[in-house]
């Protein structure tokens, strides 16, 4: 999975591209953490270009909200395709999480 | 009623071959695309469970996926041969807690319109999943 990670004043800007599944879950779940370790814990994920999320993929996202959160952080998503955001919703995760329509919105939302 | 079947070993990385195949074969029985994305996670939550459970992590351990159309929907068949799954263990999840596991077999349920399992085997478990077309499931469309 290719994720992009940019600097946005103090927000860090992660745009992955690819599913998110098992194959791919620590992948992310490692990338954020990293970027948390490194105080970089504010954090916005574009999801225009993930088509897929699975429970592994949610349990990677799940995991780094809160490692943002205990930093003094969190982790907002936005631009959910459609498919994507109806497993966020029959999880629940869409009330849990930050989720915004897209990007512009979930940056000022900081 | 005539079956399709894919073999895959378990491994992480042959899901989206998988999902590809998965998404050809219901395709070409008319599904549509909602309904294709919704049984591509759910088919790939069985199989992610069957490698994360039945076979324990283990790689090179076949997982048979089959699919066939009836004359409301299809049916698909996920089986491992690997440790069986026991019911007595599963709980559902709360979903007022953050969850970072234990969602999958929740959601490849939620995801089917009939959903079941076999454990009357000499190993592992089957699974079954039945969608419908829309529109041809009555108590979906009341």
């Amino acid at each position: 999975m290719d994720i992009e990670v940019t600097q946005t004043g103090a927000v860090t800007l992660v745009v992955p591209k690819g599913d998110l599944d098992m194959a791919t879950a620590d992948q992310m779940k490692r990338t954020l953490s990293d970027l948390i370790e490194k105080g970089q814990s504010k954090l916005v994920m574009d999801l225009t270009r993930v088509a897929y999320v699975d429970s592994s993929g949610l349990g990677a996202l799940v995991a780094a909200m809160k490692q943002a959160r205990a930093a003094g952080g969190n982790l907002k998503l936005c631009s959910l395709q459609e498919d994507v955001r109806s497993i966020f919703e029959m999880t629940r995760l869409i009330k849990v999480m930050a989720v915004h329509s897209d990007r512009q919105e979930a940056v000022a939302s900081w | 009623m005539t079956a399709d079947t894919l073999v895959i070993t378990s491994e992480s990385a042959e899901l989206a071959r998988l999902r590809s195949w998965l998404g050809e074969q219901l395709s070409v029985r008319g599904l549509d695309s909602h309904a294709r994305s919704a049984l591509q996670v759910a088919v790939g939550e069985l199989a992610t469970n069957a490698i994360k459970h039945a076979y324990g992590g283990r790689a090179g351990h076949p997982i048979h996926v089959s699919v066939a159309s009836r004359e409301d929907g299809v049916v698909i068949h996920v089986e491992d041969f690997g440790k069986p799954f026991d019911p007595a263990l599963y709980h559902e999840p709360n979903l007022d807690e953050l969850n970072e596991h234990g969602l999958g077999l929740y959601i490849a349920h939620r995801l089917a319109d009939e959903f079941s399992f076999d454990l009357a085997r000499e190993r592992g478990t089957r699974w079954t999943l039945v969608k419908y077309q829309t529109g041809t499931n009555p108590e979906r469309s009341a």
